[in-house]
This record gives structure tokens, sequence and C-alpha cells, in this order.
């Protein structure tokens, strides 16, 4: 035992201080794709939308005329509009990506004679319930997590929450394997014909006031699923959800940003839209 | 061609169409596929049983694979009816591929013991996922009844549910224990929870769009499946890759069983409440996730594959740095394995837990690190060499013991052979050749294969003139592999030891459900 003990010591302080500014973006990896809509051109919007697997890019006009609806949500990561048109869509590894509004992943953009008309202006956040969300859980929180259909990526990245590069405990959080003593159900997956029980029964079983996040692409949207003849989600359809954190699979730090984001403790960076100005 | 596989069909008196060197189909008349299958598989491994509804009559395939002399036959027989007689009695292996065939198709396997679901729950009888609705099929046979659980009744005999709903962010599947108080008497197993009919969404969409899905089959064995998917379209198409591209392949499919392996020790590692080991080995999975997201942008390497290629380069800088971190990954991987052994906490817990004896791992052909630990000596990497494995030099570790101990050995020395892999490919990188061209689309049907970290994964797609999937089998490892698990639990283990038996499986209930 002692040689372990030596072994863990020897490893040093490896943990992250994310969310603290400054230490993010360290996992290799983006976990969101954003927009920079002033650097795209109608007809490449249309091409991107061909290309793009899910219904996270859907466009519809010609050449100089038109109307782009993207769609964070759903976006899976495959990477072919950023891999095309990368002055557009850029996958920054920024993991501050969570939002506590399903429409604050989408935004539509419109041409009008090939020039792009500033997008809709994006709803406000609640801030008075967030502010109580914070009172009720903002010290510590323990989360019942259920895999309601997900490919196990979902899972494999929740497990390294509890690695010691996240330590998901150091602020609070812990995985708590009663639903009876949780604060917060985070739900993976698209929510499967034979899951939906399962999952309505452990969220009947929560004590209120109670929290829902839907992680993963999946949760939020159904990602590459949707529509299949299994699937009953996305999760919002089924149950309230506060926050949401695109990926597939979200990393880690986005996790954790969409735990915090969702009592309190941390706020929603941005939307999907990145001005070109930002020099990000 | 090869000259064994001659043999063996000459031998069975069937005529062989060679599709590839290394691939030949064959049909027979419905009455006799039972005998042949039971016959040639006493030289040849059934590797997969499924059948075909969606074009055109349907047709059960069975895949056999030679080992000593590398290829693969295709046997199918058109069925006239809805039924066929089942090869279980006389086939263990092919029990669980008959129950699929049964509920995805409605064809009813006569004579099979228990033909009951293995992945619809609460589903209408008459419907079956993978046949086509229209066009008046028959009424389909209704299933026997099967129990929901092993019925192990008695004085004192008491019975212990389990899930889908489980401690901690783990994978739904619902595990029923019937115990005297210590001892697993006995255990039912329920997956399908997860099924999102990813075969059946499949049907129609261009091969490069179902590719994706093919990446999401299970989340940290993606890689291999969209790689043995990508390989099956390409074999159809008669697409040759480039050199630089099979080089990165198979560089980023030891990759993933990097980072998949060191998380099955970390969990082991945890199931036994070693929790320094756990964070090692949680530290070690980062780096090997962080260096994946570092090459492809991605961190379970999706978005990756392409057919006919890859959608990347590796630069020599991304290679540098990627090869500067292998020799400190080795060591620390091999001092940690070689700790948790002289640990006596750990290696106490995993000794003679959940025995798979060789005979009964030959009898479900059991593959990958379960298989190897219980004396089955296969790895499509060494034995039907794709990608860039026939270029460099690798042991395939193999344990007979078959016990937890076992497969935690054969994880540990598989990832330093990937490590010795990486170094071999990185050392002797290929001149990149320019892009390779676009692949020209037309029907045909293929098997790919890759080796991913729970094992063997087999790949059957069938394309149509304009490129899209006509068909798609995926037989994962975790197919072949759920099978002996309730078995492996049953005999002679406590329900404290379930934690060390399924983390040494390291097995996904997504990878089976599909």
């Amino acid at each position: 035992m002692s040689r372990w003990l030596t072994r863990g010591l020897r490893s040093g302080v490896r943990t992250t201080r994310f969310p603290d500014p400054g230490e993010a973006g360290e996992e290799g990896a983006a976990s969101s794709v954003r927009l920079r809509w002033q650097a795209l051109a109608p007809a490449q919007a249309l091409v991107a939308a061909r290309d793009c697997p899910t219904t996270a890019i859907e466009a519809s006009g010609t050449e100089s005329v038109g109307e782009m609806r993207f769609d964070a949500g759903a976006c899976i990561m495959c990477g072919r509009c950023s891999r095309a048109f990368p002055e557009a869509f850029t996958a920054a590894p920024d993991p501050r990506v969570s939002v506590l509004q399903r429409d604050r992943l989408r935004a539509t953009v419109r041409w009008s004679a090939g020039e792009p008309l500033a997008p809709a202006a994006l709803h406000e956040v609640a801030v008075a319930v967030r502010r109580k969300a914070h009172r009720l859980f903002g010290r510590s929180l323990h989360i019942r997590h259920v895999d309601a259909g997900s490919c196990n990526g979902c899972e494999s990245e929740l497990q390294q929450l509890a690695s010691p590069y996240v330590d998901l405990q150091r602020l609070g959080l812990f995985f708590t394997p009663t639903p009876r003593h949780a604060d917060a159900l985070l739900v993976t997956g698209v929510v499967t014909r034979n899951l939906r029980s399962a999952l309505l029964a452990t969220y009947a079983a929560m004590p209120a006031p109670k929290l829902v996040v839907a992680a993963g692409a999946c949760a939020i949207s159904c990602g590459s699923f949707a529509g299949g003849p299994m699937t009953v989600g996305p999760l919002d359809r089924l149950l309230p959800v506060d926050a949401y954190v695109p990926g597939c699979p979200p990393t880690p730090q986005a996790l954790l940003h969409g735990l915090l984001l969702a009592i309190g403790r941390a706020s929603e960076r941005a939307n999907v839209l990145e001005e070109a100005s930002d020099g990000a | 061609m090869s000259d064994g596989l001659a043999r063996l069909a000459a031998g069975a008196g069937l005529e062989l169409d060679w599709r590839r060197p290394d691939e030949a189909a064959a049909s027979c008349p419905e009455a006799e596929f039972a005998d042949r299958v039971t016959e040639l598989a006493g030289s040849a491994v059934l590797a997969d049983l499924f059948a075909t509804t969606a074009t055109g009559p349907a047709q059960l395939t069975a895949v056999l694979q030679l080992v000593s002399d590398p290829s693969w036959l295709l046997l199918s027989a058109e069925l006239a009816g809805v039924t066929f007689p089942s090869l279980t009695p006389r086939l263990h292996a092919a029990s669980w591929y008959e129950r699929e065939i049964f509920e995805m198709h409605g064809l009813l396997p006569e004579g099979h013991p228990a033909p009951g679901p293995l992945r619809l729950h609460d589903w209408p009888e008459e419907h079956h996922p993978m046949r086509p609705r229209a066009g008046g099929v028959a009424r389909l046979p209704h299933p026997p009844h099967v129990p929901k659980w092993p019925a192990v009744t008695g004085q004192g005999v008491f019975q212990f549910p389990l899930g889908p709903v489980r401690s901690g962010p783990q994978e739904a599947a619902e595990f029923h224990f019937s115990s005297g108080g210590e001892d697993i008497v006995a255990l039912g197993l329920r997956l399908g929870f997860k099924y999102r009919a990813i075969e059946r969404l499949a049907q129609g969409q261009p091969a490069e769009r179902a590719l994706q899905l093919a990446e999401r089959l299970a989340g940290t064995s993606g890689f291999a499946n969209g790689l043995a998917f990508t390989r099956a379209v390409e074999r159809a198409l008669g697409v040759t890759v480039t050199q630089v591209s099979e080089h990165t392949r198979a560089l980023l499919a030891e990759l993933e069983r990097l980072h998949s392996h060191w998380g099955t020790i970390g969990r082991l590692a945890e199931s036994t409440g070693l929790l320094v080991g756990a964070a090692q080995y949680g530290l070690l999975k980062e780096e090997a996730l962080r260096a994946a997201g570092r090459l492809t942008g991605h961190r379970y390497l999706r978005g990756a594959l392409r057919i006919g290629g890859l959608e990347l380069e590796l630069g020599p800088s991304a290679r540098r740095q990627l090869r500067a971190q292998l020799d400190g990954w080795r060591e620390r991987a091999t001092g940690l394995g070689r700790l948790l052994e002289d640990t006596s906490t750990f290696q106490d817990r995993l000794d003679t837990t959940a025995l798979l004896s060789p005979e009964y791992a030959r009898e479900h052909n059991l593959v990958g690190p379960v298989g190897r630990a219980s004396g089955i000596d296969r790895d499509t990497r060494r034995d039907h060499p794709y990608a860039a494995y026939s270029e460099v030099l690798f042991d395939v570790p193999s344990r007979a013991a078959g016990d937890a101990a076992a497969r935690f050995q054969v994880h540990v020395a598989e990832s330093t052979q990937s490590l010795r892999i990486m170094a071999q490919l990185l050392d002797d990188w290929p001149a990149d050749a320019g892009p390779a061209p676009a692949p020209q689309w037309h029907s045909g049907s293929a098997l790919g294969w890759a080796e991913a970290p729970g094992g063997e994964t087999l790949h059957f797609v069938e394309l149509d003139p304009v490129g899209r999937v006509a068909r798609w089998r995926a037989r994962p490892p975790a197919v072949v592999n759920w099978h002996p698990f309730a078995h492996a639990c049953g005999s002679g283990n406590n329900l404290t030891d379930y934690p060390v038996i399924e983390a040494s499986f390291a097995i996904s209930p997504a990878e089976f459900d599909r």
C-alpha cells in the first residue's frame, strides 16, 4: 500500500483549476461548433446544409438570397462544415458551451442580395430563476445520472469527471446512487422506447426542488438518431430541462460547466454566434 | 485465393464464388443449410449468422472464418417461408444470432430451446424492426412464452434486481440475481434498453453518412467499428487506400485501444476499492484522449474516417509530439501494471473470479481480451491483417486461466503491444503519395473487419447502385461476449464479486444493443 501512496504523491497535483478564468481549453478538442455568420455566403450555407448529417445546419434559398438555421444542440462534431468553411464554422476548444435555454443554441442567419442581415436577437436569460437555484444548490449538488440510450461516449466522459484532472468533488459536486438523495438528474442519450419509463420513474423518485441537465447532442436533439423507430426523445419533450450541454460527447470540462451553470455558479459565456472581430 | 477454403468447400460440395482474394460466397438449399454450417464449423469459426429481408426474398447468411489460411466464407440460403431449422441444438454459438434473427426479422428458428427476444421490450408481436412493413407479409409466427428471469426458487433463495438505472455514471442494463445470501446462484440478464435501431436507420442513407452511425455504435470502440464499416464499403467498391492512410488508421485504432484498455484497468482497480490505481489510470486515459483530440479534433476520433481514406493528415510535428509521449506512457503503464500484480488486495479479488474455461470459450467462439484470456489465440490484426498491421511486429498475448485476473493481464499486455505498434508506425512513416481519388459509387457487397478494443468487429455492407446502404449488418464484439456473461457470474461467485466481473469483461451494453 505504501508503494501506491508514494506513486500517488509522486504524480503531484494534476487537477485543472477550471472553471477559474484562464484554465479552460486544455482538453485537446472542442465540445461545440460556433458560427461566424459574417464569413459565410449563402451558397456556402447550402453546401454545408447538404453535407451536415443531422439537422444542425439547414438552409434554403439561392446563391444570393436565403436563410440558414444553425442549431449547435444537434451538432455531433463530425467536422464536415468546419473543414469545408473554417472561416465560418469554428471549433474553439472553450468548454463553456452550456446554455440554460434550448433557443440559445439556435441562430438564424438571413441574406439579402448576398449581404448577411444581423441575426435575430436572442432570448434573455431568466436571472431570477438562477438566483433561486443558486441559493438552494449553490454549495453542494448531488447528481443522479441516467443513461437513456447513449453510445457510451457520454458515460466515458462522465467517468473522467472523477479522474484527477477534473475532480468534480473539489467543487462540491457528487454522484449519488439513489434518486432520493439527488438534487439534479443528468441525462445522456436519445431516450429510447425501452428506457422511457425508467427515466420517468427516476425523475419521479427525486424530491423537489430538482434540476434536469441534458448532456450531449442525443439528449438535446436526438442527434444522429432523430426520427428513428426507437427514439422517443429529445429529453425536453418528456421532462423540464434546466441546462443543455452540447457535444458528442461533451468534454469533461463542458459537463462541469453545464452542472455549475444549472446551479448558478457559472455563467453562459455567449451564444452560438461568434463575432468576426472577437479575435478568438 | 485460399487453398484451405477451396478444399473445405469441395469437401462440403459447395461451389465458391470468389468475390475477393480472401472472401468467397456460396449458396445452398434451405434444407441443407443447417447441416452445411455445422459441418463447416468443425474446421472454420462461425463468426456471424444473420438474415436479410430488406433486399428481396428472405435469406440467411453464415459468416465462416478460416484462420489457418486467412479467408472468409459467406454461405447463404434463401428461405421460402418464415421458419428455418435451428442450428442451436448442434452449435451453441448460433443461439443468440438466431434469437436476433427471430426478433428483428420474424424468421422463427424451429427447434431453438428459447427463441425469445434479446432487445425488444413490450413490442407488438407481429412487428419486427428490420423487416419491411410493405408488401403484405404473411402472418408471422408468435414467440413461444419465455420467462423473463431464470426461475431459481427454493427455501432461502431471494431475488435481487439491479438496473437499468444503476449506481454512478454507468450504462443501462438490467441484472437479476438469485442468491442464497452471498453467492450468486443464477443471473438473469436483460439487455436491449439502449436499442437505437442503428442498422435500420442506416438503410437508404448514403454510405458516407451512415459512417457517422457506425462511429456512434459504441463510444469507446467507435473508431474500430467505423473502420470496419469503411473497409466493408471500400471492399464492395474495389477502392484501394493509400499507404499513409493505412498507417494513420492503424495508429488511431491503437490509440483508441489504449484509452479504452486504460479505462478498463482503471475500472477494475476501482471495483476492488483501489482508488489510487483508478486515479492513475484515469490520468493515463485522459492523456490518451487529449492526444486523440489534438491529432484529429475529436477525443473519440469521430469524423476522422472517410470512405477511401481519411479526412485529415497527421503532420510531422503532430507525429513527433505523439512519439515523444509513447516512452513515458510505456514506463508508467508497465510500472502500474506490475504494481497492481503485486497488490494482494487487488489480486485476491480477481483470482478465480468469473471463470470461463477454454472449452466454454471455444464453444461460444468468444473474441477479444475475454476470449484471449480463456486460451483463444485469435486476433484479426494478426490473422487477417488490414490497415498497416502486416508491416509491424507485435505479440498477441493470451492466457489459459480464464478468470478476471487473466483478463486483467491480457488488457495490460495488450496496451504495451499497442504502444509498441504505434512506435513502429511513427518511426517508419511512409512518404505522402498525394490524395486518393474519390470513390466511384456502384452496387456491391462485402465484409469488413477490425480488431476493436473488445475484440473482432465484423461489418457486412450491401450497397445500392448509387452508394446508399441497402443492408448493413454489424456484429461488434459485445454481441458475442455478452453471451457467456451470465454463465461466468453464476459459477461460484459472490454478489460482492459482481463489480469485478463486469469491469473485467469490459463490454458495453450500447455495443450490444446497437
